[in-house]
Formats: structure tokens, C-alpha cells, sequence
């Protein structure tokens, strides 16, 4: 009884497969194209990056950021006439169309969502003159909140303790070329929180990249800051202290943590000479430190480095070269063992290189996985213009 | 082959023209790549070759890359550019699949996005438990506080003689290990999860929020998952069903916890899960893991039977079912006694919780406060194991068959309309609807059997229905065929197919030997052995069977039914799909048949395309005599039996499904603290099913909240009639026991409760709390009977004190909003109980106030506060409260009352009925009798006040 059973099933199954044989052959055309693109050995079964919408437009754009729980995106940058852009995209019908644009007197170099609510959603943003504005996107005449936070320019921003990301007090960092670090509580005028200068008679290096991690409860939480002096340093803002610092060789691109919220896990440092790391953050020895593993991905700077949010493992950089690639990162057997001297070393995994694409001949320095659907990012680029695209088959890797 | 310089290489990296010279040219070959298992020598000739400077060839080129591939197919050097794919590089379904996926999603969004607005309008509120900001402008330095550590006791000054004295050799020696050590800072590892929250406050939260948040939890916990870091992971899924609860949380947190070894923990999520979802497979497969785990062979066996039931090709269950089976043939039955003990405390579990209906778990719409499906799902396997049937075969289909069938096969067919559907179903929930049917089919089959050998439409059809009696008259057959007709059922019963079998073979071989002019009952043997030959994958001797049957007695159902399974599973369609028809062109409410024509329909139309119907054989028209013939005639009196059984039954459901219903609101009552309402749906409860130990332990909450206390101990002695050792009926009737004040029947419950259970901590709480009282009792029921001389033990000054403490605690619970501070220390802080009380005009505070102040210290207290209304007030505590509580407290205070500054001055300025209240309070004192003072005493201190 039970025998006829299964054999049925079996037989049921085949012809599901001889279907399926019959449809692979109709499209096998088309899939040799593709697998002439791509040059894949399975074509079907990798991630793809679609190109699926491009915009030109008539100022340089510096950043673009999603809009959560929207399928609208902000750019960020500059005008030629000296001046500060933001404009506001909803991507809809298959085109990106322009909602809003403000100008601002200063370049807008970052922005970021990451201290407010999901109700709100007002932008952080950092400027050429070493102002961090929040603004209201409904109302982005005036500032909500203005500070002027540096001597120079604003490199990098940003932000945790909103949109249910990390527990805790809301805070945005910002790294600026006047070589300080600070963090600001945008319920406090004026003053920073944190403030990460160099001491006295120390060379100031260019800060070009900072980042928020470990904020997995009320207290914890880090700044990571990455120098044009190839200086990485972890910052433990619970005890006010340097926990870690370290030396890529070269200028440290970007910086970015697996996940803001939860233990410290990885962190992905990318440099200017097209190598990037990756720190397991989870062992941290006295005097080795926190093991890594590198890979190159190409000659060129690689300007951005972004986490799938919905999956911390798989990752995707964009380079000088005007292309991306999307990694994955697998972990080791064991992530942490004995060394010699009987305390804990971390072990390092591996990364693997899932798809590649080339979009343009100028640097991609812009990048942001929307937090919401997953597969689809934004990208900009020198070349003066913004691509939505689509990452498939995400979730099977 | 080369065995090069990593310096070259690299040089040749960077500038790869003008080293050419370094791969010959007799290399860039066919024969010679294909040789080459040098990876780095590979790569190289590879960008030689594709650098065109010994010209260009495209197939050895990709031939260098396909043979590069198959040594190392991560090669940097097979990288390539490739321009980003577009919509075109897609299969059209494919890019459409995209673009119909972002279009939902953006039209979803809009909607959350529009909401998400809407709310914004209204509450812009600034959230309140914001943690607070990081002090201002704290200042990190940028490299590592390297503070010189200049040793500043490099010359170490000679010890003092005196020193020497106290010198400890072994202290000094551990300091200096101690130094070394410290030198060095331990490994930091961040595995965190102790410190991660398992709960997240979402009551700010709107919905979309929630959602969205919940996910995020989930993603992370299977990050973790993915990295093996199982705590964690746990940690999330716990924190994603804090805010919504999902089936997938559950299930992943199950599978972190499995992995964990937490079995208890796995298998209560594994059964909050099937109690929302009775059929999910991942439930069902964890939970057989559990199982597995904790030597429950065969209930994980059945688990896992049901999950490939539901989709047979499912390796891990397939797997794990041939890892089960080798385990339960190794160590046999018996596993029983540790399945039932896991069973019983998972119920206890579910209990605990229900019992605690305070405790708000309001962010959980699935309260795991209904112990109903787990309580009945995990009981009713544990039931099956009696039924030997049952537990052999589980998997095979119509279980109740041979019960029922065999017993009356052919003229039964009127029951078969209830029990044939039920039989033959094959659904999610078969596993506890298996069992319990054929438990209770099982029964009831036995009965209308037993009548229907007097009926007259079966003559003198046996009835095997007790399996003990072989001998049992079977039919015209004579009782030596009986015998073996009976021995053949009742080893198919058993499972026992092949000697079935044969037994069934010899009653047939007698049958035809003896000449013997019954068509029935041969149709009947046939038909039994047709199953026999069924159940052993025979299919073609069953088809024989079936069909000799037939042509005995057309249109019989179960010969029928048989041949068209054995049809089916010769992959004989057509045959299978006529057979079928017919089957429900006689019986229609066959259920099998039904499932089995749809999917047969499907599978020929796949055949045969759509003119399927045309190559069908005829289906043979069936007379209306046989058609449903049991509608057609007079409702016997065994019909109507039946009906009014299948009614009751029916009856029995739909109370049961309106009970469950009435707890569960009885249980959200109480949640929501509306004890009287929950009392009325527990009421009904009990007026359905007054069997049910829980429901009464839930009323008898609602008395003792509703402070009813005797209706409460009732229910629970009701409760432990039906259940006696049920520790909650105990412990409430404990709790009711101490509301009527016998303390003594409060502690022994108390006693048997922690006996049960000794973790119940409220359980010791609440015994040492009545061993005072009941102590005191006695003193008091000493006192008042003999010896009114014995001195006073100290335990009952603070048994006073403590339950002086319990009415306020109970009065500021109550939320009047006085706060009176108990323990003044002076004369400020006294003043202001003081004055909260009476501004309130809570004598009760007040006389609690008196209760906790030294007598002594009473006139500095009072001091500054002394006044007329102040005064009165007091003396109306004293009088009303303390009085009967402590007389000589009472006594203490008046006689030292007067003492107190410009006291003669306000007594003059008492109004007539505060004096009232005054001469009131020295008749009740005088009326009180006390070692410590006299009648003259009080006489003198009137004198005083009055």
C-alpha cells in the first residue's frame, strides 16, 4: 500500500521534471545570452544585478539613501553653481520620477535615516562647510535641527537608535576632513555627546568614513572610523574609550558593520587601492586583535562598501571602475580557538564572489539596499547619474 | 612547470607586457594546458594569451579559462567586467515575475507609507522612555591612553621591623602571581546574547511598525542561526514573537533550541505551533526530532509519518524515519513511561501559564493561556498506544477497517456513511482524529454490531466484535470456517497480512469444499482477503479477489473500493478512476473515493490530454437498488439508532467546539480582569462539560478575585473530585481557605501543593505568611479561653504589625491616591502622613501610622502639628481601628498624647461631638481588659482628656 504510494509520488515528480526539461529547452537560447553576459557556468542559479532604471542628472551626486517604508530615494550632492541639492525620487511605473527638489547653499556630501522614527523619517545630512542639518522631507525649508559640527567638510554620516534599529538613545556620527569624530544626540543643542579629536600636537588625518555597530542594547554601542592614513579605529562609546585600532596601508574608503544592532559581528573595511577586509568582530584578542580576511576585487578605489539588510552574510561593493560586486561571506567551522599564548583567537572565514557588474566608466560612490524590499538598491555615480537596480535570487544563496 | 618567484609574479601582475618571454611559446598549447595542474602557471599563460602579444586565439583561450575553471573555479583571473545585466538578459517570465514583485510592493508600501502618515498626525508625541543622552562633549582620544606607566616604586623601601610581624608569606606571593597575571587582558569575545533583551516593549508601536520590526528580529535570528550561533538566534526569535508572534519565529526558534538541546523548550514552541496550524510540517518535524531526542521512537515515527504524508518527498523526514525505525528496532517498545512524563509536564507547563492570566502578555495575540489543542493533541497519542492496531500500522490507510468491516461488511454498509468518510480520510489532523476514531469507533462498532445480528435483514451474521471469542458464528458458515474466518481478522487486526492471508486462503478453500450455497459470505471472504493481498502491495491478487467478489455480489462497496485502490497503485487509471465512480454512484459520502477521483482526473488528464474521458471503459450503471439502499428503506429501528448516535456524537462536538470557545472567553476575561464576566462563561462552561478540572480551578479564581471565598472552595473540591492531586485547585483552595480564616486548612493545602511541587514559590510565600496567622489564631483562641494571664509572646506583636501593614498596602493598591509613609522618623515626615490621611479622611492610614510610631515618640511628633481637628482625628483611628487590635498600643498613645506641648490648649478648643469621640474611646478602652492597665489607669487618664 504504502510502496504504490511512494512509486506514484515518483512518477507524478517526473513529469514535473520532464515539464520543466521542456521549458529549460524553449529558453535555452535566450539563457546562452545571458550566460555569454554573465559568463556563468549556471546561469540560473547566482544573483543577477538588473539594471532597471537610470536617471541623468545635471549635478553631481554624492549620495543617495532610500526613503524608508517608501519606494522613494533622496540624492544628495552638488550643483555646478556651488550650491547644495537634494531631490527626492519614487520609483513607479518603471521610472524614477522626481517628487521634490530643494537647493541648499552648501554641497550636500551624506545623509542618513538611521536616528529617526519610522513616523518621521527626517534625513541627517552633512555638508561641504561642516554643517549636520536634519531636515523634515515634507518641510525641508528650515532645518529641524542645524549644527555647524566641523572646521571642513562632513565625510561621512552616520546613525542608529531609530527606525527600530538599535536599542537606545538615537545618535548620528559624523567624520569630517578636520580629522574629529563626533556624535550628536539630536535632543542636544549645540554640543556633540562624543567627541573623537586627535590630542594636542597629534597629526590630524582625514576622517573618510565613520560607522555605528554594536547597539544591541541600551548601553553598548561603537563608532568605527576609517582615516585616509589607512587607520581603522573602534571607538566604545559605553566606556568613553579607543577599544581597537588597526592599520589597512591605505585609505580606508568605507566602513561598515555587518549589523548596527546587534554584538559586534563583522565589520567590512574597504581601501583605496581596491582591497577590502573583513573583520569577525566577535573575538578580539589582546594584542592580535580581531582576525580578518582580505580580497581584492579589482585595481580600482572601492569607494562603498553595504550589507544586505536583510541578510548580514552577502554584501556588495561598488568600485572606482564604475562596477559592483556582490560577495557573500561564509563563515568558519570554528570562529574563534585557542592561540598560543591559551586565549581566544578569532578565525577568519572566507568570501566568495557571487556576481559582478560593470555600470558605468566613473566610480560608483554611492550605494544603499533598500531596507525594505529586498534585492533592490540605488547607486550613483560620478558619471552624473542614479540606477535603481535589482539583485535577484537573494534569498537562495 | 614553473616554480616561480612570487616577486616576478606579482611584477608581472602589473605590467604583464615585456615578461612574456617568461611562459614559452611551446606552452600556449592544447596538449600542454590541458596537462598543466599549476594554477598560478595557468593563470599566467591565460593573461599571456589574452594579452594578444603572441596572437590572438579565441578557442584556446577559452579553453585555457574552461580547464582554469575545473582546477579553480574561484580563480581572480576568470573574474571578468561584465556590463550590468538589463531587463533583456532576463527570460521574459522571469522579468516579468520581477517586475509584477516590485509593483506589489510599491503599491504596498504606499499604503503602510499613507498610514504610517496618518499616525504621525496624531501622535508626534516625544516617547518618553527615550533613554537618556550621553553626557555632553565627553572627549575620546584617538590613539590608545598609552599613560606612561612609570613604575614609581622602583626602589623599593626596606620593610620596618614592625612590618615584618605581620608579614604573610602565602598573601605576598599570590600578590606577586597576581601582578603577572594582570599584566595581560583576557581575549575579548563578544558572544552577547546574555546581554540581549528577550523582550521588546512594542506598545508605542503601530502595526507597521511591529512588522516591520518582528521581521528584522527574525532576519537577524536566522543570521545567527546561519553562523551556528544558536543562543543567540534564540535571543531574536524570542524577541521577534514578543512583538508579533509568527509561525516561523516559532518553528526557527524550535529549531535553535533543538539545536540547543533545550528539548522542553522545542517542543513547547513545537506545540504552540501545531496548536495554531494542527498540520505544519516543520512543526511536525521538529517535533519528531524532539522525540527522537528524548527516546520517544514511536510518537516521533508518527510525526514524521505525517509529515511525508503530506509531502513524501521530503528527505529530512525520510531520513530521520529510517534513523527512528533503526533506533526503535534496536531498543523496543517501553518508551512509553518517559513519552508520558515529558507529555505531563508539558501540560503543566501550558497550566502554569494559563494560571497566570495577570501576567500581561498583551503583544501576543496567541496566548499560550488554551492548553485545549496541546492538552488534547498530546494526550490523544498517548492514548494510541493501547490500540496495538493503531500503533503498527499507522500509516496505512483506514485504520478503523478492519474493526468495522469486517465484523459486517456487507450489509453494514449503513454505517459506512459515517464511518467510511472518517476512515478513509487521510487529512492533516488524521494523527489524533486516527485516533481517537478508532477509539471510539472501536467502541461504538461493537454495539450496533451486536443488534444487528437479530435484525432481520442479517439473518445470523456473526459479530467478531469481541476478538477474544473465535469461535463466534460468522454468517451461514459453518464454525469451522467461522473459526478461521474470525482468525484471519483478527490477525489483520494485528497486522498479520500474509497469515491473515491464509486463513482467509483456507476458509475459502473449506467454503468451495464444503458446497455450502452463500454468496455472501464467500463475497465477504474474498473481499477480506483482497485487503490481506492490498496490504502486501499485491495488487494484481487483489484485483482478482475483488473482482470474484463482485461477481458474487455487484455493486458491493468495499470489494469495490478495494479494487480500485489496487488499480491505483498499478498505476491502472482508468480501471481505477471507473471503480471509483462506481463506488460513488452506490455510497457518495466515501471521501476516499472523492480524493481519489480528483486526483486520479488530474493525473489522465495529463495522460490522455483533454479527451481523457474518451478512452475511459464504461462505467457500469448502478441499479438504484443498490444505489444508497439504505435511504430506501424504512428507517429500522438499528438505523434510527444509529442516527440518534451519530446526533449525539455530533451533539457531543458541538459542544464541544462551544466549549472551548466559552473558556477561551473566560480566560480573556480574566486577562482583561473582568472576573465576573469570566465567571458566567465558566459558568456555561460547566453546564456543558462538568467534568472539567480546569474550568472549575479558573471559577474558583474569579471567586477568590471577587473575594467570594466559599463559592470558591467548592469549586475547587469540586476540582480535586475530578482531579486530586490538581496543585492549582489545591493551592486556590488554600488561598480561599485563608479568605473564610481557617488557617489551618490554608496550610495543609499549602503543604500538599508544595509536596506536589516544591518550586512554587507563592505556594511557601503564602505558608509562611499563614503559619504566623495560624499561630496567632491559636494564641488568640488561647487567650480568649483560659489563661488571660500568660504573657504576651513577642510573635504577636509582629503578627499585628504585619497585618497592620497588609489593609494599606491593599489602600494604596486601591489607588487612592494617599501615599502614607509608615515608618516616620520625624516629626516632618509624620506631619505629612499625617495630613495625607486626614485629608482623605483615611482613619485606616492613620490608626497604621499610630500602629508604626512609638508611643514615646508621639508628643515630638505631634508637636507642631497639634491642633482640634488633628486631635480628633487621631482619637477616631484609635478608637476605630486600633482599639480592638491593640488596646494597649491604644493605652500607650493616650498616655502619652497628653503630654505634648499646648495640649490643654487645644483640648479646650474640641468641638462638642469630638468630645463625643473622646468619651466614646475611654468607655471602649475601660471596657477592654489588659495586664498592662487598669480600669483606675484609664479612669486617671480620662480625668486628663476630659
Amino acid at each position: 500500500m504504502k510502496r504504490s504510494r511512494v512509486r506514484r509520488t515518483r512518477r507524478r515528480r517526473s513529469y514535473i521534471g520532464r515539464f520543466f526539461c521542456y521549458f529549460y529547452k524553449n529558453n535555452s537560447t535566450v539563457l546562452h545570452i545571458v550566460s555569454q553576459t554573465a559568463n556563468m557556468s549556471s546561469p540560473l542559479a547566482k544573483p543577477q544585478i538588473i539594471a532597471h532604471l537610470q536617471k541623468s542628472l545635471n549635478y553631481t551626486v554624492f549620495d543617495t539613501k532610500w526613503i524608508p517604508c517608501s519606494a522613494k530615494f533622496v540624492c544628495m550632492g552638488n550643483f555646478p553653481r556651488g550650491t547644495g541639492v537634494m531631490q527626492i525620487y519614487e520609483v513607479e511605473h518603471g521610472d524614477a520620477q522626481l517628487i521634490k527638489e530643494v537647493e541648499k547653499p552648501k554641497p550636500i556630501k551624506c545623509g542618513t535615516f538611521g536616528a529617526t522614527s519610522l513616523q518621521q523619517r527626517h534625513i541627517a545630512t552633512g555638508d561641504f562647510e561642516g554643517n549636520l542639518n536634519i531636515w523634515n522631507l515634507e518641510m525641508p525649508e528650515v532645518p529641524v535641527y542645524t549644527v555647524k559640527a566641523h572646521k571642513e567638510i562632513v565625510n561621512s554620516i552616520d546613525a542608529v537608535g531609530g527606525l527600530g534599529i538599535g536599542d537606545g538613545a538615537p545618535e548620528i556620527v559624523t567624520g569630517s576632513r578636520d580629522g574629529t569624530v563626533k556624535v550628536w544626540d539630536p535632543r542636544q543643542k549645540d554640543s556633540p555627546v562624543a567627541n573623537m579629536e586627535p590630542m594636542e600636537g597629534e597629526t590630524k588625518r582625514d576622517c573618510w568614513t565613520v560607522a555605528f555597530g554594536h547597539a544591541f542594547n541600551d548601553q553598548d554601542r561603537c563608532v568605527c572610523a576609517g582615516y585616509d592614513n589607512g587607520d581603522i579605529k573602534l571607538f566604545d562609546l559605553r566606556n568613553m574609550s579607543l577599544r581597537w585600532e588597526t592599520n589597512i596601508k591605505n585609505g580606508v574608503c568605507c566602513v561598515e558593520f555587518d549589523r548596527k544592532d546587534i554584538s559586534m559581528n563583522k565589520l567590512v573595511a574597504t581601501s583605496l587601492e581596491g582591497k577590502f577586509h573583513v573583520f569577525d568582530m566577535r573575538t578580539q584578542h589582546p594584542t592580535k586583535g580581531f582576525a580578518s580576511v582580505s580580497e581584492k576585487a579589482n585595481k580600482s578605489t572601492i569607494w562603498q562598501v553595504r550589507h544586505l539588510p536583510q541578510n548580514r552574510d552577502i554584501f556588495m561593493t561598488a568600485g572606482g571602475a564604475g562596477n559592483l560586486h556582490l560577495w557573500k561571506y561564509e563563515y568558519p567551522a570554528q570562529r574563534s580557538k585557542k592561540g598560543s599564548d591559551n586565549k581566544d583567537v578569532g578565525v577568519a572565514g572566507s568570501v566568495s564572489l557571487l556576481q559582478t557588474a560593470t555600470l558605468s566608466t566613473q566610480p560608483i560612490a554611492s550605494l544603499d539596499w533598500s531596507p525594505d524590499k529586498q534585492g533592490l538598491c540605488v547607486c550613483s555615480g560620478f558619471d552624473q547619474s542614479v540606477r535603481v537596480l535589482i539583485v535577484t535570487k537573494l534569498n537562495v544563496v | 612547470m614553473s616554480a616561480e618567484d612570487p616577486g616576478f609574479f606579482l611584477q608581472n601582475q602589473s605590467t604583464r607586457i615585456g615578461y612574456s618571454w617568461k611562459v614559452p611559446v611551446e606552452h600556449l598549447d592544447y596538449g600542454y594546458i590541458e596537462k598543466c595542474k599549476d594554477v598560478k602557471y595557468l593563470e599566467k599563460i591565460l593573461r599571456v594569451l589574452r594579452s594578444g602579444d603572441e596572437g590572438i586565439y579565441p578557442h584556446l583561450i577559452n579553453f585555457c579559462e574552461s580547464h582554469l575553471e575545473k582546477l579553480d573555479p574561484t580563480s581572480r583571473v576568470l573574474r571578468k567586467e561584465t556590463p550590468v545585466a538589463t531587463a533583456a538578459s532576463l527570460p521574459h517570465n522571469e522579468w516579468s515575475q520581477i517586475v509584477d514583485g516590485l509593483k506589489r510592493w510599491q503599491e504596498e508600501t504606499k499604503k503602510t507609507e499613507t498610514l504610517l502618515k496618518q499616525q504621525s498626525m496624531f501622535d508626534d508625541l516625544v516617547k518618553e522612555d527615550m533613554p537618556p543622552m550621553r553626557g555632553s562633549n565627553c572627549s575620546i582620544p584617538l590613539s590608545q591612553t598609552s599613560v606612561p606607566k612609570r613604575n614609581l616604586s622602583k626602589h623599593a623601601v626596606p620593610r620596618d621591623y614592625r612590618e615584618w610581624d605581620k608579614f604573610d608569606v602565602e598573601k605576598e606571593c599570590e600578590s606577586i602571581d597576581g601582578n603577572s597575571v594582570k599584566n595581560d587582558p583576557a581575549a575579548v569575545i563578544n558572544t552577547g546574547h546574555p546581554k540581549i533583551k528577550t523582550k521588546v516593549d512594542a506598545s508605542l508601536l503601530t502595526q507597521q511598525e511591529k512588522l516591520l520590526l518582528s521581521n528584522r528580529e527574525t532576519d537577524k535570528g536566522n543570521e545567527a542561526f546561519r553562523a551556528k550561533d544558536y543562543e543567540e538566534a534564540v535571543a531574536y526569535y524570542s524577541r521577534s514573537l514578543s512583538i508579533i508572534p509568527t509561525l516561523a519565529a516559532y518553528n526557527n526558534r524550535a529549531q535553535a533550541e533543538i539545536n540547543l538541546k533545550q528539548w522542553h523548550n522545542a517542543m513547547r514552541d513545537c506545540l504552540r505551533v501545531l496548536k495554531l496550524e494542527p498540520g505544519n510540517k516543520k512543526a511536525l518535524l521538529n517535533r519528531a526530532r524532539v522525540y527522537n531526542h528524548m527516546g520517544n521512537f514511536q510518537m516521533a515515527a508518527e510525526d514524521l509519518r505525517m509529515v511525508l504524508r503530506e509531502e513524501p518527498q521530503n528527505a529530512a523526514a525520510t531520513q530521520l524515519l529510517s534513523e527512528t525505525e533503526k533506533k526503535m528496532k534496536e531498543c523496543p517498545p517501553e518508551p512509553h513511561s518517559k513519552g508520558k512524563k515529558i507529555l505531563i509536564q508539558e501540560v503543566e507547563e501550558e497550566d502554569d501559564n494559563k494560571n497566570d492570566p495577570n501576567a500581561k502578555q498583551t503583544a501576543c495575540p496567541v496566548e499560550p493561556s488554551q492548553p485545549v489543542g496541546g492538552e488534547e493533541s498530546s494526550a490523544a497519542p498517548a492514548e494510541k498506544g493501547d490500540m496495538g492496531n493503531a500503533q503498527k500500522k499507522p500509516h496505512s490507510r483506514g485504520d478503523g477497517g478492519p474493526h468495522s468491516e469486517f465484523n459486517n461488511s456487507n450489509q453494514g454498509h449503513w454505517r459506512s456513511k459515517g464511518g467510511s468518510s472518517d476512515k478513509y480520510k487521510v487529512t492533516q489532523e488524521s494523527k489524533e482524529k486516527v485516533a481517537n476514531g478508532t477509539g471510539k469507533r472501536g467502541s461504538t462498532a461493537s454495539v450496533p454490531a451486536d443488534q444487528s445480528s437479530n435484525s432481520k435483514e442479517t439473518p445470523v451474521r456473526g459479530n467478531a466484535g469481541g476478538t477474544v471469542n473465535l469461535d463466534a458464528p460468522c454468517g451461514a458458515l459453518p464454525p469451522p470456517l467461522a473459526r478461521l474466518k474470525n482468525e484471519g481478522n483478527l490477525l489483520f487486526k494485528n497486522g498479520q497480512f500474509a497469515d491473515a492471508l491464509e486463513k482467509y486462503s483456507q476458509a475459502i478453500q473449506g467454503f468451495t469444499d464444503s458446497g455450502i450455497d452463500s454468496p455472501e459470505d464467500l463475497c465477504i471472504l474474498y473481499s477480506n482477503r483482497a485487503a490481506c493481498y492490498l496490504k502486501d502491495g499485491n495488487s494484481q491478487e487483489c484485483v482478482q479477489d475483488c473482482t470474484r467478489a463482485l461477481e458474487l455480489q455487484s455493486f458491493s462497496l468495499k470489494p469495490l473500493l478495494r479494487r480500485a485502490m489496487a488499480y491505483e497503485s498499478m498505476e491502472r487509471y482508468r480501471q481505477a478512476y471507473v471503480d471509483y465512480k462506481t463506488v460513488l454512484q452506490i455510497d457518495t459520502s466515501v471521501q476516499a473515493a472523492h480524493d481519489s477521483v480528483n486526483r486520479i482526473t488530474r493525473l489522465l488528464i495529463e495522460q490522455d490530454g483533454p479527451e481523457w474521458r474518451d478512452k475511459l471503459p464504461n462505467i457500469p450503471l448502478v441499479p438504484l437498488s443498490a444505489q444508497q439502499h439504505r435511504r430506501e428503506e424504512p428507517p429500522s429501528a438499528e438505523v434510527l439508532k444509529a442516527r440518534a448516535e451519530k446526533a449525539a456524537i455530533d451533539a457531543e462536538r458541538k459542544a464541544e467546539v462551544r466549549f472551548t470557545a466559552l473558556k477561551q472567553e473566560g480566560n480573556d476575561f480574566v486577562k482583561k480582569g473582568q472576573y465576573s464576566d469570566a465567571l458566567g462563561k465558566y459558568t456555561e462552561c460547566l453546564k456543558l462539560k462538568p467534568e472539567e478540572c480546569t474550568i472549575y480551578t479558573n471559577r474558583a479564581l474569579c471567586y477568590l478575585k471577587l473575594d467570594r471565598f466559599t463559592e470558591a472552595k467548592q469549586d475547587c473540591d469540586a476540582a480535586l473530585k475530578v482531579e486530586p492531586s490538581n496543585k492549582k485547585a489545591f493551592y486556590r483552595r488554600a488561598m480561599a481557605n485563608k479568605g473564610l480564616k481557617d488557617y489551618l486548612a490554608c496550610s495543609s493545602d499549602l503543604q500538599e501543593v508544595l509536596q506536589q511541587d516544591p518550586n512554587v514559590q507563592e505556594a511557601e510565600k503564602e505558608l509562611e505568611e499563614v503559619t504566623v496567622l495560624l499561630r496567632q489564631s491559636l494564641a488568640n483562641a488561647n487567650n480568649s479561653a483560659a489563661k488571660p494571664r500568660t504573657t504576651v509572646p513577642i510573635t504577636e506583636v509582629e503578627g499585628d504589625e504585619e497585618t497592620a501593614g497588609v489593609p494599606t498596602s491593599e489602600s494604596s493598591h486601591r489607588g487612592e491616591d494617599v501615599i502614607v509613609n509608615l515608618q516616620p522618623t520625624n516629626a516632618c515626615q509624620f506631619g505629612q502622613a499625617l495630613n495625607a490621611a486626614r485629608s482623605s479622611r483615611n482613619t485606616a492610614a492613620c490608626a497604621d501610622l499610630l500602629a508604626s510610631t512609638a508611643p514615646e515618640m508621639l508628643p515630638n511628633f505631634l508637636s507642631t502639628q497639634l491642633d482640634a481637628n488633628n486631635i480628633s482625628f487621631i482619637i477616631q483611628a484609635l478608637d476605630y481601628h486600633l482599639l480592638e487590635k491593640d488596646p494597649n498600643l491604644v493605652y500607650q498613645h493616650l498616655n502619652n498624647l497628653h503630654t505634648t506641648d499646648r495640649f490643654s490648649v487645644v483640648l479646650m478648643l474640641l468641638e462638642k461631638n469630638e468630645r463625643h469621640h473622646l468619651t466614646q474611646l475611654f468607655e471602649h478602652l475601660s471596657a477592654v481588659q489588659s495586664t498592662e492597665f487598669t480600669k483606675n489607669d484609664v479612669q486617671n487618664l480620662a480625668n486628663k482628656y476630659i
